[in-house]
């Protein structure tokens, strides 16, 4: 035992020896080396972009970004911006909504019941290539341009990638996973309660993520077309006006809020469903 | 039913109870398909007495997790006779519970190592009740999980799983623990380990084993009898081997030795003579 001891001791001085002592956790390093790298990328893409602002397109098909910026403030104060960012959002939110509601209990049936998914998957499957935009002239023509329209059109983005996965993961359900339950006494409630819908949670989020992207895919023509408030509809108007910058302003809006929105997503689902996402 | 609830562990007086054998199974027949029917089991005859450790012996594909599977009645017999405790098997049920070699799958990876334990009673609606709480205690500290019950099963190893499993189903005191080929996947130590704890819980519970494996040693490390199946298709248990020796068994035992040859015999065709040397 004593010879064991001393052998790891000394092998303890030698990475002693070897290594210099760190200030910062290998986890913190990561960290920074993310950042680092994250930081770098958009420092990339600004150069490129004043680049091809200034020698290559001129400044007013491509605005550089000190002209977007400078467009931006005056857009902010007035709060037309935050209106148009708000109303987007609520077309997304409850658009959204209905289509993961929708999808996720329809996905569970037919994940289960044989008959119903024999029925409906060859319509899913088919209709799923409509893509929202295609929807638009008769989604008009059924709901004119109100907020049901845009409703409509968010929705026919995100319902068919949640039913989809929803379905996906009640069928990978492990087999194994709910005979074991048979045998503890199950019922096929208490199976479906207590093991198919949590093992299908990775599978549920996955679609819920992939909808979230195309909610904000979805309502941008929709609100070019058919709009008079919206980020869509700030687009079609600075076009009209041919005010590049503050497209522009749009358009990098559109990135932020989606990619905040997701992020969001990602953070609260991996805080609240963590132990139900780490295994599949 | 309600006596269960009642009284907490009805267990001693439950096998004290019964004689007859557990499982009688005659002629029976298993086959697989409609277009091109596979017929997997044929004139199977087997007898499991209560208390009794049998392993089911054979190569793969020679249809013994076919046969766990109806006596666990995932699976419906095509033909003959199968029955628990002189009554047939309709389906699945807490007195047979089955153990299965993937643990990542059979266990709710979502649930601490306690809550899988308690699992079994919480679909009976029994988790709250005084004497099953002890029952649940008992179990984690039989196979060794106490300290571990607030982690999940991604946190503890392989063997562990296994552990658990097996603190799972003793949990809702089943009559029958239906194994199969639960440690083919651990390696050799950890599975040697498994092999004494299983028998120690075996010898203390006085359960009914049904044990299905493709390693002779194995066999012969936990066994009372070892049903030896032909090769598939249209498999049955071909021979029954009875092992007399004391447990902890000694794989040096030239007894084991001889019986090991004759087995390896049975299985591969391989005579005696070679094994020997």
């Amino acid at each position: 035992m004593s010879a064991v001891v001393s052998s790891d001791t000394l092998q303890h001085e030698k990475t002693q020896k070897m290594r210099r002592p760190r200030l910062l956790s290998a986890k913190q390093r990561e960290i920074i080396r993310r950042l680092g790298f994250i930081a770098t990328s958009f420092l990339m893409a600004f150069v490129v972009w004043y680049v091809v602002s200034y020698y290559v397109t001129g400044p007013f098909l491509i605005p550089p970004p000190s002209k977007v910026i400078a467009a931006f403030f005056p857009m902010a104060e007035s709060g037309q911006l935050l209106n148009d960012i708000g109303m987007s959002l609520s077309r997304v939110a409850v658009g959204y909504s209905f289509g993961s509601v929708i999808g996720l209990t329809l996905g569970l049936f037919m994940g289960r019941v044989r008959v119903l998914h024999d029925l409906l998957d060859p319509i899913v499957q088919t209709a799923r290539f409509l893509s929202p935009t295609a929807m638009i002239p008769i989604v008009i023509i059924w709901f004119g341009i109100g907020e049901l329209a845009k409703y409509a059109l968010v929705f026919w983005g995100t319902v068919s990638l949640v039913l989809i996965n929803t379905i996906a993961g009640v069928l990978r359900t492990p087999k194994i996973r709910q005979n074991a339950a048979l045998c503890l006494g199950a019922s096929e409630a208490q199976i479906f309660r207590l093991i198919v819908l949590p093992s299908a949670v990775p599978f549920i989020v996955i679609g819920m993520r992939l909808a979230l992207a195309s909610a904000f895919v979805s309502i941008i023509p929709a609100e070019l077309l058919a709009a008079d408030s919206g980020l869509g509809y700030l687009l079609q108007q600075s076009s009209l006006l041919l005010q590049t910058d503050r497209i522009f302003v749009a358009l990098v809006v559109i990135c932020v809020v989606g990619f905040l929105t997701d992020q969001l997503f990602y953070w609260s689902t991996t805080l609240f469903l963590r132990r139900y996402l780490a295994v599949v | 039913m309600d006596m269960r609830a009642e009284a907490p562990s009805p267990r001693t007086e439950r096998a004290r109870r019964r004689g007859g054998p557990v499982f009688s199974i005659k002629g029976l027949l298993k086959v697989f398909g409609d277009d091109k029917p596979y017929v997997a089991l044929k004139d199977v005859e087997l007898t499991v007495e209560n208390g009794e450790f049998l392993c089911l012996l054979g190569a793969s594909g020679c249809g013994k997790s076919t046969l766990l599977n109806l006596l666990a009645g995932f699976e419906k017999p095509s033909g003959g006779e199968l029955l628990y405790n002189s009554k047939p098997i309709a389906g699945p049920g807490r007195e047979r519970v089955m153990f299965f070699q993937d643990a990542n799958a059979a266990l709710l990876p979502w649930q601490t190592v306690q809550q899988n334990v308690e699992f079994g009673l919480k679909l009976q609606g029994l988790l709250h009740n005084q004497g099953w709480r002890e029952r649940i205690e008992e179990c984690l500290e039989l196979v060794g999980l106490a300290e571990h019950r607030h982690k999940v099963p991604s946190e503890i190893s392989g063997g562990m799983r296994q552990r658990l499993q097996i603190a799972r189903a003793l949990a809702v005191e089943p009559d029958v623990l239906l194994m199969d080929e639960p440690f083919a996947a651990l390696d050799a130590i950890t599975r040697r380990r498994m092999h004494e704890a299983l028998l120690d819980v075996w010898q203390r519970e006085k359960r009914t084993v049904v044990f299905v494996t493709h390693d002779i040693m194995e066999a012969l490390t936990l066994a009372d009898r070892i049903a030896v199946m032909s090769v598939g298709p249209g498999s049955r248990i071909a021979h029954i081997i009875e092992i007399k020796q004391p447990r902890p068994r000694n794989p040096a035992d030239p007894e084991l030795g001889h019986l090991f040859a004759h087995l390896e015999h049975l299985l591969h065709g391989v005579s005696p003579e070679e094994s020997m040397q």
